[in-house]
This record gives structure tokens, C-alpha cells and sequence, in this order.
């Protein structure tokens, strides 16, 4: 009898804990994970996109909606479909580059050095390239450069800039030095984008001794994109409704 | 050791087969508490090989380990310390301490039956 008796038992109570497991098993709880501080910001950066993400949204759901009370006012007669219809264009047009365009802005004006004497080891040093035209023009964009043209060619989204020896091509033309930057937007955040110590520009005029005159102007003029542009290999996709 | 096998089993068979769930909530408390009747049964049936089994001891330590393991996760619930984790150490432990024993028992049995 004391021989059998625990085994009983163990049994009886083996069958307690099987059913016990089976009752969590079933629940099918996932895997419990303590809460850390790093979780924490995780989900709280996500709960911000995800809110920010939400006020693009209406504001694209109020852009639609200015869209469609135009749409409508073609219906009531107010005015022509044409009328809109050529707003829209000289819009597309402007934000090509096949206007001119004016406004406050700076021009930069940027030639090689002009010492005689070279004191260094490279004469490369000393002559503007197309990547340092490249970095002040970014340098531009990123103070919210609204159109840039260099050397009166304006710049769009496939101009090239690209090293040709003693010269510069943009568009397919060769420019030469002095190189004449354009741009309008913001004459002070533009001015302090090129002209702050330690930027790109500031860089050539005092460290390689590049001509570099930055100037803010209330008046730029920035002639259209001249040469002709159409897309061979790209197709514009249908927006879906 | 077979005999608690086949009883968790069949434990298993009808916790499944019946209908009755608890609230997910008390899951984790539930969970601390199936580590610590595990390590009981192991507890158990290591005494039984080795003829020393008292149903008191074994009852108080089913009951009162399981209900101590619960309590404890509660607890560190409630103060935002993981406190379960001191019970799945220690029962975790226990267990395959309580494993070994009985898998020398065990062997040494075998070898000299044969």
C-alpha cells in the first residue's frame, strides 16, 4: 500500500498540471516581454510617424478638395476649362524651367585663382571643377534655391555639369570662367548657405584661394531652359484613383 | 516516472477536451505556477525512487510553491520588476536537478537488475 499510494498520487496531480497546460496552451497567449524604455520609444516613434503620416494625408484630402471646388466652378460656368487649363500649363512650365523667372536672390560669381605664382604642389587646387560647382549648388537647393541658372543656363532636373578640361558643360553647352551662379529664394539663407565659415564656399575662397563673390540681390533675372526635352524611355504612370 | 508522463497527458487530453478558459491576463501567473507543480511531480516522483515520499510534503509543496510562484510574478507586477524570474530559475533549476537524480536512480536500477 505505501508502495502504490504516491504513485496514485503523483498521478492524480500530473493530470491537475496536464490540464492546467493544456488551458494556457490553448489560450495561445504570444510571449509576454517586458516593457523596456528602448519598447517604450520604439512605439512611441511610431505612434508619431504614423501621426504625422496622418496630417499629409489631410492635407493632400484639402488640396483635393481646392481641386475639386475649381472642377466645380467649370460647371456652374464661372470660368472657362481653357482658362484653367492654360493656369495649369504656365504652372508646369514655370516649375520646368521653360519660363523666365525673377525675384530676390544672390548671384555668385566664381573664377580660378588668379595668383601668378602657385604656391602648392597641385594646380589643381587652384582652378574650380565641376564638383565644386556641384557642391555650391546643392549647397543652394538645400537653402531652398527656387530656380539656379550658371552662366545664364538654367538648371533642371537632367542638367548634367560636367568637367571638360578648362571648362564646365551644363545642358550640352561648354561654359568657361568666371562662372556667374544664379539663384533665387531667400537672399540671407541663401547668402549664409555659401558665405558661413566653414561652408563649401567659404572653403575655396579662403583655403584655395578660388575666386568665390557671393551677392545678395533684390533682383535676379533667370532665363528659361532653352534647350528642347522629351522623354523617351519614361512613361508617366496612370495615378490611381 | 511514466505514470506522471501518461497523467499529463491525459491531464492535457481533457484540458483540451473541456470547455472552460481563464481570463489571458492571469496567463503569466498561471505559467509560474505550471513550472512550479512540474517541479513538484519531479520532486515526487524523485522521493518515490528513492522511498521517502510523504504526501504531506508533497501536497504543501504543490500547493504552496505554485500559490508562492504566482504571487511573486504578481507582485513584481505590481512594482514593474520582472520578480518571475527568480521562479523560473528556481523551479527551472529544481527540475532538471530533480531529473538527474532520478535519471541515476533510474539507471542504477537497470544495471543492477541486469
Amino acid at each position: 500500500m505505501k508502495n502504490k499510494n504516491p504513485k496514485i498520487i503523483l498521478s492524480v496531480f500530473s493530470i491537475l498540471v496536464g490540464v492546467l497546460l493544456a488551458s494556457q496552451i490553448k489560450l495561445q497567449v504570444e510571449l509576454i516581454v517586458p516593457v523596456t524604455i528602448r519598447s517604450l520609444q520604439e512605439t512611441q516613434n511610431e505612434i508619431n510617424q504614423i501621426n504625422n503620416e496622418i496630417i499629409e494625408l489631410n492635407n493632400i484630402v484639402m488640396q483635393k478638395e481646392e481641386e475639386l471646388k475649381v472642377l466645380e466652378g467649370i460647371l456652374e460656368d464661372d470660368r472657362k476649362i481653357e482658362d484653367i487649363l492654360l493656369e495649369d500649363l504656365k504652372y508646369n512650365m514655370a516649375i520646368f524651367g521653360k519660363t523666365p523667372l525673377e525675384g530676390p536672390g544672390i548671384e555668385i560669381v566664381m573664377y580660378d585663382n588668379i595668383d601668378t605664382i602657385i604656391e602648392g604642389f597641385d594646380i589643381n587646387d587652384y582652378i574650380i571643377h565641376d564638383v565644386d560647382i556641384l557642391n555650391v549648388l546643392n549647397d543652394l537647393k538645400i537653402a531652398g534655391a527656387e530656380a539656379i541658372s550658371i552662366n545664364d543656363q538654367r538648371v533642371i532636373s537632367t542638367s548634367e555639369i560636367k568637367c571638360g578640361g578648362p571648362i564646365i558643360r551644363i545642358n550640352g553647352r561648354s561654359i568657361a570662367t568666371p562662372f556667374v551662379i544664379k539663384a533665387i529664394g531667400d537672399p540671407k539663407l541663401l547668402m549664409a548657405s555659401v558665405n558661413a565659415p566653414g561652408t563649401y564656399g567659404d572653403t575655396l575662397r579662403s583655403v584655395f584661394a578660388i575666386g568665390f563673390e557671393p551677392e545678395a540681390k533684390d533682383k535676379v533675372a533667370i532665363p528659361a531652359y532653352a534647350g528642347n526635352f522629351s522623354y523617351k524611355y519614361a512613361k508617366s504612370v496612370e495615378e490611381g484613383d | 516516472m511514466f505514470f506522471a508522463l501518461i497523467g499529463i497527458l491525459i491531464g492535457a487530453v481533457i484540458g483540451f477536451l473541456l470547455p472552460y478558459t481563464y481570463n489571458s491576463a492571469y496567463s503569466l501567473y498561471v505559467s509560474v505556477a505550471i513550472l512550479a507543480c512540474l517541479d513538484s511531480i519531479f520532486g515526487g516522483i524523485r522521493a518515490n525512487l528513492e522511498n521517502n515520499f510523504s504526501i504531506q510534503i508533497f501536497l504543501s509543496g504543490f500547493f504552496g510553491n505554485s500559490v508562492l510562484a504566482a504571487f511573486l510574478a504578481y507582485i513584481g507586477d505590481q512594482l514593474g520588476v520582472p520578480l518571475y524570474y527568480a521562479a523560473i530559475v528556481t523551479f527551472g533549476g529544481r527540475i532538471f536537478d530533480n531529473f538527474a537524480a532520478i535519471r541515476r536512480i533510474w539507471l542504477r536500477k537497470r544495471k543492477s537488475n541486469e
